[in-house]
């Protein structure tokens, strides 16, 4: 009994120490005005609400809320294949859902938002992460593991009503066209006149084939092997691209326009759809997998000895909406603008795909669902460091188009000067010649300021190690992330399609017919590829106006799972608990409504998609006007659109928690039966 | 099917224990790397398919791999933002 009172003493103690610690780093963040702060605390004030929130909120979540239950057998255990279905270690679980939840989105997302400076994005990483994403994930997963793996459509169909179902699959779509436009246009953004990033990009195409062909054929399944000697070419392709670039003739081949670039990408996406998935996309995949885990940690660690300070303001005066980067005051820009890290529809799609057919006890859920997206959080703050530590004038001198900032140093100097920080005469050139590029000015898009920061904070690690050399490397870490991306998402893009055209036409939905996996897969990269090469034309630069749309979309998907999750909630007689999906979820629609009504309706032509056609349609009429035009109003149909759906999902939810609440309709949900477990409860 | 996981789990460390110390924890480790990675096992399927397919024969290598990836990035979300 004494030990059991001293042991929770200690406990106390521990956790009153790291709230402590939280406090502190949180109020020194807060009260840094103009001095140069060392990142470390920004760590602080992350891993110590982390810690809290899952020791306390998340086991709230498990406990009394979702009632987990170690003695119930999970459909991995049920349904056992030994294929989709398998009960896997907890550890080796939340490593394989990590790396499938985590992409570019948090790493671009927070780099963009840095505009504000970098406190708007630490408060919404850590504050969004902890109510709202960490608990979107957290119940999706529990919700599809009780119903033997369901996907979140047919969650929404079958929970919600038929309309929320058909709204999930809209949203679905409409989140993958524009996701894949954006991250396609961070891409080439990134590899614009930069011959030894494309370099290191085209080479991984012979890369994943060589790599296909021995895992089919010479050492069927060894993909371990495989993967080995593909990291091994894509490094030596790293430093041969730094050859290339130097020497005139292969650079002058590897140097391509956007426009170029982008049509590069549309063809390659559409093959990597049409393809058989063992030549392309899985070396691909699991090429991506291994860089996306090693570089994480690398970085992680290398920001724990490096420490480095601040140089970014923690609030700049872009708050008030005159941003440079995209326009729109913080709220609710900042919020749109970093989806991923702190909550992301999307993740309701893996939460509700593989993962939950691997889950080996229901208490398991919390570290994998909960636990995952405070990972992917961390990684968000990760990006903030990276921005922060950037000089301002760097910062804004890479992020900000060219159509603000002119095309020499210069003339980005006077006008960088002009918001108050410094850039000095010829100090974007000799970046630039650090880094092995031939300009570094509107770089936009968030991947190259990245990998600059990145490549500062790598190259703090091993001293002497070129920083050009770190720089490629983060390009490459990011781009092939995003292509992994652009692989997969056209392809669920394609399958989903076909599903929608079955109801027109039977044959269009047999997923293996060669005439329809071609119709359907050009559709889909049609779609993309339209938002993108708009994008590279865009004299605004793009992401202006593409990146918003995405973080609404996926911001929708967000409310569309918090719709499902609070709907469940009362209709497992859970109404008490129901604010802890239903918070997140106003928080959302208000963030998405108003975005996307200043979006399409603002008065000033740098945000409002509509009097921006207007201030075009005042000039002269040229052919570049008249697209310029038909693109703002197709932008502004689209957030309209996204607009509607979370309404109507949220109108169809509404309804149903009526219906329930007042007794007109019985509190059933269709979770499997109950089959005892025949593993030892606990850990 | 319950039984059959634990018999699974037994024949496993059965065939390990009778392997070197050093040679086994390096398997577990690679078990593990694969399992984080999603890909396939091969041997780990023919243990399974003895245990609760026996007189069937097993899938090739190849055949198995081919299968494991067609599902695994055939369909369905894979990859995030």
């Amino acid at each position: 009994m004494l030990a059991l009172n001293m042991r929770r003493l200690l406990s106390s103690l521990v956790w009153i120490a790291v709230a402590a610690l939280g406090a502190t780093a949180f109020a020194l963040l807060a009260l840094s005005r103009g001095e140069s702060i060392s990142a470390a605390w920004i760590l602080c004030a992350g891993v110590a609400s982390y810690a809290i929130a899952y020791r306390f909120y998340a086991r709230f979540l498990a406990l009394k809320v979702f009632a987990l239950d170690d003695r119930r057998a999970t459909p991995a255990e049920r349904l056992n294949n030994d294929r989709d279905f398998v009960p896997t270690n907890k550890w080796v679980l939340y490593g394989h859902h990590f790396s499938a939840i985590a992409g570019a989105g948090p790493l671009i997302g927070p780099m963009l938002a840095s505009q504000f400076g970098f406190l708007p994005g630490t408060l919404w990483l850590i504050a969004g992460v902890v109510a709202g994403g960490a608990v979107q994930d957290f119940t999706i997963l529990v919700l599809s593991m009780r119903r033997d793996g369901k996907s979140l459509g047919q969650m929404a169909k079958e929970e919600v009503n038929s309309v929320a179902g058909v709204a999930a699959m809209l949203a679905i779509l409409a989140i993958m066209i524009i996701l894949l436009a954006v991250l396609a246009l961070v891409v080439v953004n990134a590899l614009r006149s930069s011959p030894w990033g494309l370099f290191i990009i085209a080479s991984t195409i012979p890369i994943a084939l060589l790599m296909g062909w021995w895992m089919r054929s010479v050492r069927p399944g060894h993909v371990l092997e495989a993967s080995a000697i593909g990291m091994v070419l894509l490094l030596g392709a790293l430093v041969a691209g730094q050859w290339v670039s130097r020497d005139p003739t292969w650079s002058r081949w590897f140097t391509w326009s956007g426009t170029d670039l982008s049509f590069a990408m549309i063809v390659y996406g559409f093959f990597a759809s049409v393809l058989p998935v063992w030549l392309l996309l899985a070396p691909r995949g699991y090429l991506s997998t291994f860089l996306k885990i090693g570089t994480v940690l690398v970085l992680a660690g290398a920001i724990l000895v490096v420490l480095p300070q601040t140089r970014m303001p923690a609030i700049s005066q872009f708050v008030d909406g005159t941003g440079p980067v995209f326009a729109g005051k913080v709220f609710p820009f900042a919020f749109i603008t970093i989806a991923c890290g702190a909550i992301s529809g999307f993740h309701a799609l893996i939460a509700s795909g593989t993962t939950p057919k691997m889950v080996m006890r229901e208490s398991e859920s919390r570290m994998i669902g909960y636990g995952g997206m405070l990972m992917e959080s961390f990684v968000g703050l990760m990006a903030v460091i990276a921005a922060a530590t950037l000089e301002p004038g760097v910062y804004f001198a890479m992020n900000v188009p060219s159509g603000v900032l002119g095309t020499t140093g210069d003339s980005a100097a006077r006008v960088i000067a002009q918001w108050g920080f410094t850039l000095h005469p010829g100090q974007m050139e000799a970046l630039a010649r650090q880094m092995g590029e031939a300009t570094l000015l509107s770089r936009t898009g968030g991947a190259p300021s990245l990998a600059v920061g990145m490549a500062a904070i790598l190259g703090g690690v091993v001293k002497g190690s070129g920083l050009a050399l770190w720089y490629h490397f983060a390009i490459m870490f990011e781009a092939l992330f995003i292509l992994t991306t652009v692989d997969a998402g056209t392809r669920v893009g394609r399958f989903m399609l076909q599903e929608l055209g079955a109801h027109l036409w039977k044959p269009f939905g047999r997923t293996s017919w060669y005439p329809s996996i071609v119709l359907s897969s050009a559709l889909i990269v049609a779609g993309w590829g339209y938002f993108l090469y708009q994008g590279v034309v865009d004299p605004l630069g793009g992401i202006n106006s593409l990146w918003p749309l995405f973080g609404i979309a996926n911001q929708l998907l967000a409310a569309v799972a918090l719709c499902v999750g609070t709907t469940v909630l009362i209709k497992m007689e859970k109404q008490r608990y129901a604010w802890t999906t239903l918070v997140p979820l106003a928080w959302l629609a208000a963030v998405t409504l108003t975005a996307g009504w200043q979006k399409v309706f603002a008065a000033d032509p740098r945000l409002g998609f509509l009097s921006h056609a207007r201030v075009v349609a005042r000039g002269t009429a040229t052919a570049s006007s008249a697209r310029l035009i038909f693109n703002d109003r197709l932008d502004a149909a689209l957030a309209l659109v996204f607009m509607a759906v979370v309404l109507v999902v949220i109108a169809a939810s509404a309804r149903e928690w009526w219906l329930v609440l007042s007794r007109r309709k019985a509190p059933t949900v269709n979770e499997a039966a109950f089959v005892p477990s025949a593993y030892a409860a606990g850990d | 099917m319950a039984a059959g996981a634990s018999g699974i789990e037994g024949g496993r460390a059965a065939a390990q224990a009778r392997e070197r110390p050093v040679r086994r924890s390096l398997g577990g480790l690679l078990a593990v790397v694969r399992q984080i990675v999603g890909a396939p096992d091969y041997g780990r399927y023919l243990v399974h398919h003895a245990a609760c397919h026996p007189g069937t024969a097993p899938l090739s290598a190849r055949e198995h791999y081919l299968e494991f990836v067609s599902r695994r990035f055939g369909g369905g979300a894979t990859r995030c933002c």
